[in-house]
């Protein structure tokens, strides 16, 4: 770890332009984690000796100046990330009403060839053991959880929290040598009690954190079939203090009874998402293709901060691919993942309102890239980037990019979903059957019959029950969804 | 602004389809509908057909509350008397519930065996949790044991974790 890459600068990781505020941040942040009082293993001492010399040179300019000399110029070709951007249209124009511009952000890993070795893995089943779970689908969970024993690797760390109204640990968080053993706890496992999320992932961050490192990828996986009650703002102020230690939070719902916004909100602060499995024949596979997707992790997380005029907002910001989901729109930004094998797409509509497009060049946004890549030896430097488009007087004729295109007409149905769910949660039933029957005739004209007789009935259950359906409503949602990332695949 | 020319909602500017319709605007008019294979798709969204209950017959009795069981779609129209216990009937059991919940999962679902009342005051309508185990929820917040709620039509009542949409007349009609 001692190559000449580790300057000054990204031991703190902040950028070579970075101002002495953000400086001075960055060291505090590091410094509460570091200091020999708080941190937890070998080495971190040290390391927290150097960020201290390192924000000696940088807070003081002559000394931060004289020490920038030494360096070797910065070189694009040796970043490790890059990152693309189309936009939805050439250029803005001034208008004295609001306006809509999307743009299509792509960062990946630079292709260099070499394939970096899967970082080991530190994640806890969290596992849902409520009285509803009884029968079959706790059968089919013992299952998942001990094919996932089977695939577990001799570095990775493993614990399992079962919940109902009370959690319970399982198998406590620890380098696993002895599978047989675990499995027989995992078949033990009784079902019983009511569900009540904020317990169980309680205990599950306690198993996580109690073998919290850098080296390792930290997550955990929720399955669950029950609604949790009372809990969710606590759930999901859990959920954001591990997005600060970097661990991971996805979602497996069973049936038709869980809660999807809450779940979705919860997954969505850790840059994660949430599943829906109507048929409990698919737990097991579902569950492999998450964990099939953490050992394929290139970076575990992109985090944008940024900053934006008062006239100008993220409007909606929806992650593609991978495992695409809502981004919950919040500073700073936890667009998602990057696969070793597929890029992070994230697609962000912007709404601007007259006063800023009076200017002839109207910024968008401004912010940074932050990438937290365990795989990677050393700190990815963060990425200094600006959206902006040119503002005319007249608009231009030429039509979207079509991977723009592609996913902003499979976003469009997705949205008419939620607007639908919106209207129904408003006891507005009339706007959301005419949502739904909009979506269906849409879905019937794209060849979706499956997707439209379902959002028909759904419109027709609505109008005469002035109810929603559970189930439908997760099967438009999921099935929308699904579309959305296969129109991403095929252009991509 | 533009204006769909298929439904004639308008959109703003910039927009690429239409919020309403789905429409593709302006800009991407030119496109022709993209066929897109789907096998995938099928795959991720399960099969069967879904079935709803029957409407509701609307009351013309003078029930005062309706429950809707909101798993199975049944409705539970009530009247006569002015107070309902709810729970379910198990083996000796000294005291019985006025409506007994078996028949809809009562037990899996974490329904005690004498777990609310609902009754009617007047013009009101009240529920009460009487010491359940697994508590009497009205629109996800839990009641105190023993304490009275006013209800209003629509809440989602949930004793333990059965749900159950509470329907009421409109309060003229209450006699």
């Amino acid at each position: 770890m001692t190559s000449e890459r580790k300057d000054h600068y990204s031991l703190l990781g902040v950028l070579r332009d970075a101002s002495p505020e953000e400086i001075k941040r960055a060291y505090y942040e590091a410094a509460q984690r570091l200091h020999p009082d708080k941190n937890k293993l070998a080495g971190e001492t040290e390391i927290f000796l150097e960020i201290q010399q390192a924000y000696e040179v940088l807070s003081n300019p002559k000394r931060r100046a004289q020490y920038d000399a030494t360096l070797p110029k910065e070189d694009a070709s040796s970043r490790v990330i890059k990152y693309a951007i189309q936009y939805s249209r050439a250029n803005l124009v001034h208008l004295d009403e609001p306006q809509l511009v999307y743009a299509l952000l792509e960062v990946g890993p630079r292709e260099t060839g070499e394939r970096l070795p899967a970082p080991p893995l530190n994640i806890c089943l969290l596992l849902d053991r409520s009285t509803s779970m009884q029968g079959e689908k706790i059968d089919v969970v013992k299952a998942a959880a001990t094919q996932v024993i089977r695939s577990l690797k001799a570095e990775d760390i493993f614990s399992v929290v079962a919940f109902s109204d009370r959690a319970e640990v399982l198998i406590p968080a620890a380098f696993q040598p002895d599978r047989s053993k675990l499995q027989a706890r995992i078949q033990m496992m009784q079902t019983g009690g009511a569900t009540e999320i904020l317990q169980g992932l309680d205990a599950a961050m306690r198993e996580v954190r109690r073998s919290l490192n850098s080296k390792h990828i930290s997550h955990v996986i929720l399955l669950t079939d029950g609604h949790t009650y009372g809990d969710e703002q606590a759930c999901l102020h859990l959920a954001e203090e591990a997005a600060r230690d970097n661990i991971g939070i996805s979602a497996l719902g069973i049936g038709s009874d869980w809660n999807d916004i809450f779940l979705d909100a919860l997954a969505s602060r850790t840059g994660n998402n949430s599943s829906y499995i109507s048929n409990p024949q698919d737990i097991q596979r579902l569950l492999m293709e998450k964990f099939n997707t953490l050992t394929n992790m290139f970076a575990e997380d992109v985090v944008m901060e940024f900053k934006q005029a008062d006239d100008i907002r993220i409007n909606y910001a929806f992650r593609l691919q991978p495992e695409g989901g809502p981004v919950a729109i919040e500073n700073p930004l936890r667009l998602g993942p990057i696969l070793q094998d597929t890029p992070l797409n994230v697609l962000f509509e912007f709404l601007i309102q007259p006063s800023a497009s009076k200017a002839d060049l109207v910024t968008l946004l401004e912010g940074a890239l932050k990438v937290n890549g365990t795989a990677h030896p050393t700190p990815i430097p963060p990425i200094r980037f600006r959206l902006d488009r040119e503002a005319g007087d007249a608009p231009q004729s030429d039509p979207p990019p079509s991977a723009i295109l592609a996913a902003l007409s499979r976003l469009t149905l997705y949205r008419m979903q939620e607007r639908a769910r919106e209207e129904a949660e408003s006891k507005n039933y009339e706007n959301a059957t005419r949502h739904l029957r909009n979506l269906a005739s849409l879905l019937l004209t794209q060849g979706e019959k499956e997707l439209a007789r379902t959002a028909l009935l759904e419109a027709e259950n609505m109008e005469r029950m002035q109810t929603t359906s559970q189930e439908s409503s997760k099967e438009i949602k999921y099935g929308t969804r699904a579309l959305l990332l296969s129109a991403v695949g095929r252009s991509g | 602004m533009i204006v769909c020319s298929n439904c004639n909602h308008t959109n703003m500017a910039g927009a690429v389809f239409c919020s309403e319709c789905g429409a593709p605007l302006g800009l991407a008019d030119s496109l022709t509908t993209q066929n897109i294979t789907t096998g995938q798709v099928r795959e991720a969204v399960s099969k069967k057909p879904v079935l709803h209950a029957p409407a509701p017959a609307v009351a013309l009795n003078n029930d005062w509350v309706t429950l809707h069981l909101l798993d199975t779609g049944q409705v539970l129209p009530l009247s006569e008397r002015n107070e309902f216990t709810l729970g379910r009937i198990s083996e000796g059991q000294p005291i019985m519930p006025d409506i007994d919940l078996s028949p809809y999962q009562a037990y899996a679902n974490g329904v005690s065996r004498l777990h609310a009342v609902i009754k009617r005051e007047g013009n009101q309508i009240l529920l009460m949790d009487l010491g359940s185990s697994n508590g009497t929820y009205v629109n996800g917040k839990r009641l105190n044991p023993n304490a009275e709620q006013i209800l209003k039509n629509g809440d989602v009542v949930a004793l333990g974790k059965l749900k159950v949409q509470v329907l009421l007349k409109p309060t003229g009609q209450i006699n």
